[in-house]
């Protein structure tokens, strides 16, 4: 029974590592940029719901609005700064990212302090679901279902939709899409915007599991960058896979060997990567 | 090649380095730490400058020199250069393993991958804590002895790792200036030719990184020896992003810019840390800066300023030359 | 069979379900001109692909004079003596004219470039190599050029110079004169022509007036498979060949 608990923590866990690496993988597919910033959006997207929840705002308006601000503050980065590195090699989208995130994580420490906190469980879903004799968290439930569902949209809406047909001819190329009269800086920005609001989300959902803490960013960061690797860049399913395996992987260890269960995420990848280098469903 | 890359210039640059610090600094481990942080950066520029591999791990392997010195001089006592030697040989065993496993995807993917691999390394490290001391890492490293005296001064051990620093920039300027240096920079330039005519890319490429981790692995054991503790820190994520910010500031088109990277950084740290905690809230900024205005780094400025000079000088002369 | 520098027997390359290249049998004579002709899409540079070792073979067989290379990796396929240029130019562009020809040449023996303190002069014969080349492309008032900086008809005169440097008993070069002005065609006609005295040349071109005029045989190749192979006046005149799709653009006269 213990085993089907820790599996389904490991999917809410390994639902939230996909909604990081999803946001990652989209601003890489289309602009081509390579943003060690996205811990960082994870990391204020924790902070910013820690804050509200604590100034007394409810759960249920804090998710939504710090998920906003993230996107937000993205956007405006991208239109101030982003935008004009783009045709630079990778190593400076890495420098300039990685100093974002640096400023970010002293930023956090400045307003928030060295320690971190801990969100309470949202009203509503402080009980337990009895299924039998199992017993689970109802909030642990709460985001498997709301990262299904996202998950679920974000396949329609980049496959299904005029914006997802849009998203994806502009990753072929930025040209032809001013060609067809778009206006492509425009684009560019509300793509990051929505690829680094994904990672805000992600946060602000893992707020009430895991508590915030400076270093949460980097953290997440390289988990975002194993379930990018063992998926496949550019695969959906593959990074929906990777993401729940990864989590469900760590979730196990916690019972099996706690102290190994981060470990054991970077050994699944090395086990991937040795086996299939183009990791489990990449096509390129 | 500019002018101010050639050996001998290079050389000579290393070599005043040693002998100003300490008139410059203050304080003998600081300088020995920039001279430490020095070789290590320059290993890394052989990945990033010399074959075009940006590599997030340089971490791993400078933890890894911290923990063969923490483990073999605190629970073995063994001969500091033999731990040393250890050192290398393992620093250069894991870069080739690390390297295998990396290169096998490339350019954003290699990166990520690199990075985390630097996340396992750490968590590693955390994990068998019997063998670390997990985040209390390894205390009482002792400091290197020389015919019975021990280099407990600053100023002592500064010597020790001057000799160090000066073999191993020796050893790189050597190496890329080999047909193994210039074959890496084929590859950096244009891998999928330099595969056609002939070259086996990956062996190159893992070599690179067997040189540049040994000399990184080095470069982590002196500094254990130098702060007579192996900490946590050392094998971290921020290791590998410091070691490459270092590198990328101080400018992967010439060896000695990786020195100017190491100093740069260090000088920074040391002063803006005393002022102010959050100062990487500044460095930071400074990151966004040299991406946005100085691409070619510490290094690039210190060539337009000669190149500046060089006019300068030739012109006059040529007006003279007229009259 | 001496005199035959490369051969394949019923070579196919797939790709997925395409077959790109099916049951070629192509036999390339020493020290001859072979060129391979064809619409866009006939396989051609896929079957350079496959010579090369760039993708693997599906079915049949490969022999560099009579010895089976069907499974060499692509760099051991260098080293046993094919060397190719490229239809797109692909240079070192920041190393020197020197450099590239330097490197080519080197890459003969790339085991040499593993020592890391092994000195890029030690090699004479490697040096001498990449000079005699550079000679050959008469480029001396460039050597020492970065590549990217050289003019268009340099460049493609460099792609093709370092497929020499490589000493190769075969060089394979993919469409030389792509993208050339007039002036500089004549020259690497010239070029091709002399490679052939002391090296076997196989190559794929558009140019008709180059093709008749200097190839010893032609192999014309349709979706995949070889349509016909002979000397310039036979393919000139087979009506399979006018019949199928070349029509009037064989134009060029026979010297």
């Amino acid at each position: 029974m213990i085993y089907l608990f820790q599996i389904l923590n490991g999917i809410g866990l390994g639902m939230l590592y996909f909604l990081l690496a999803a946001g990652l993988s989209i601003i890489f597919g289309l602009l081509q940029f390579v943003n060690f910033a996205h811990g960082a959006f994870y990391l204020l997207g924790a902070y910013l719901t820690y804050d509200l929840v604590e100034r007394g705002v409810s759960f249920w308006i804090a998710l939504p609005v710090a998920t906003l601000i993230v996107a937000i503050v993205a956007g405006a980065i991208e239109a101030l700064l982003l935008h004009r590195i783009y045709k630079l090699p990778h190593t400076f989208h890495i420098l300039v990212t990685v100093g974002i995130a640096l400023v970010f994580q002293e930023l956090a420490i400045i307003i928030w302090g060295p320690i971190g906190g801990s969100v309470p469980t949202p009203d509503g879903l402080g009980g337990v679901v009895m299924l039998g004799n199992f017993v689970y968290p109802q909030y642990r439930l709460f985001t498997i279902a709301v990262t299904a569902v996202l998950a679920g949209g974000l396949w329609w809406l980049l496959e299904g939709t005029r914006v997802g047909a849009i998203v994806r001819a502009g990753s072929e190329s930025a040209s032809n899409m001013a060609l067809l009269g778009y206006n492509t800086m425009r684009i560019n920005t509300a793509v990051f915007a929505f690829g680094a609001g994904l990672a805000g989300l992600a946060g602000a959902l893992a707020a009430p599991i895991r508590g915030v803490e400076p270093f949460m960013g980097a953290e997440a960061l390289s988990v975002a960058f194993v379930v990018v690797v063992i998926g496949g860049m550019g695969s959906y399913t593959g990074a929906l896979a990777a993401g729940l395996m990864i989590g469900i992987i760590q979730s196990l260890m916690t019972t099996i060997w706690p102290q190994g269960a981060q470990l054991f995420i970077y050994i699944a990848m090395a086990a991937v990567i040795a086996i299939r280098p183009r990791g489990l469903l990449g096509r390129v | 090649m500019h002018i101010l890359d050639t050996a001998k210039v290079q050389i000579c640059l290393a070599l005043a380095t040693v002998l100003l610090l300490p008139f410059v600094l203050n304080s003998g481990i600081l300088a020995t730490e920039i001279l430490i942080y020095a070789m290590v950066v320059a290993a890394c520029n052989l990945l990033l400058g010399y074959t075009g591999l940006l590599s997030f791990g340089q971490g791993i392997f400078f933890g890894l020199g911290t923990y063969v010195a923490g483990v073999l001089t605190t629970r073995w006592a063994v001969p500091i250069p033999l731990v040393l030697l250890v050192a290398v040989v393992l620093g250069g065993l894991v870069a080739t393993a690390v390297g295998w496993f990396s290169i096998r995807r490339q350019g954003v993917y290699f990166v990520m991958l690199t990075l985390a691999f630097a996340q396992m390394f750490y968590f590693l490290a955390y994990t068998f804590s019997d063998i670390t001391g997990g985040d209390n890492g390894l205390l009482g490293v002792p400091r290197p002895q020389i015919m019975g005296h021990v280099l407990d001064g600053p100023w002592g051990y500064y010597s020790f790792v001057a000799i160090f620093f000066l073999v191993i920039f020796a050893v790189l300027l050597v190496v890329t200036r080999s047909t193994f240096g210039r074959t890496l920079l084929a590859i950096r330039e244009n891998e999928g030719r330099a595969a056609a005519i002939g070259f086996p890319v990956r062996l190159f490429k893992i070599e690179a990184f067997a040189i540049s981790g040994a000399i990184t692995a080095l470069g982590g054991a002196l500094h254990a020896l130098l702060i007579g503790i192996a900490p946590l820190e050392s094998i971290n994520y921020h290791t590998s992003e410091m070691i490459l910010v270092m590198t990328i500031i101080g400018g992967s088109t010439s060896l000695f810019g990786s020195v100017m990277g190491a100093g740069f950084y260090l000088l920074l740290s040391d002063t803006l840390s005393v002022i102010w905690p959050r100062w990487l809230l500044l460095l930071g900024l400074v990151l966004v800066t040299v991406a946005l205005f100085f691409q070619r780094g510490l290094w690039g400025l210190v060539e337009r300023g000669w190149d500046a000079f060089a006019e300068r000088r030739k012109g006059p002369q040529k007006e003279a030359g007229d009259v | 069979m001496s005199d035959i520098a490369l051969q394949t027997h019923g070579l196919g390359v797939r790709y997925g379900t395409f077959d790109a290249l099916s049951d070629v049998n192509l036999s390339v004579r020493c020290n001859s001109v072979h060129s391979i002709i064809g619409p866009n899409g006939a396989g051609k540079t896929t079957m350079f692909h496959a010579l090369t070792g760039t993708v693997a073979a599906s079915s049949g067989r490969i022999e560099l004079e009579g010895r089976d290379v069907t499974r060499a990796s692509d760099d051991d396929r260098v080293r046993l003596g094919i060397a190719r240029s490229f239809q797109v130019t692909s240079l070192f562009p920041e190393l020197s004219l020197r450099e590239n020809l330097r490197l080519a040449a080197q890459g003969r023996t790339p085991w040499q470039a593993l020592i890391p303190w092994r000195r890029a002069e030690a090699s004479k014969s490697v040096l001498d190599m990449a000079d005699a080349v550079i000679e050959r492309l008469s480029l001396g008032h460039v050597a020492t050029r970065a590549a990217g900086e050289l003019s268009h008809g340099q460049q493609r005169r460099l792609e093709v110079g370092m497929a020499i440097a490589a000493r190769p008993r075969v060089i394979l070069l993919d469409e030389p004169t792509s993208g050339m002005g007039i002036d500089d065609i004549e020259g690497m006609k010239t070029l091709i022509r002399d490679l052939g005295r002391d090296h076997t040349v196989l190559f794929i071109e558009h140019n008709m007036g180059i093709v008749m005029n200097i190839s010893d045989t032609i192999t014309v190749m349709r979706l995949g498979r070889t349509l016909v192979e002979g000397p310039p006046a036979e393919v000139r005149d087979n009506p399979e060949v006018k019949a199928a799709y070349l029509g009037n653009m064989i134009t060029g006269d026979i010297a």
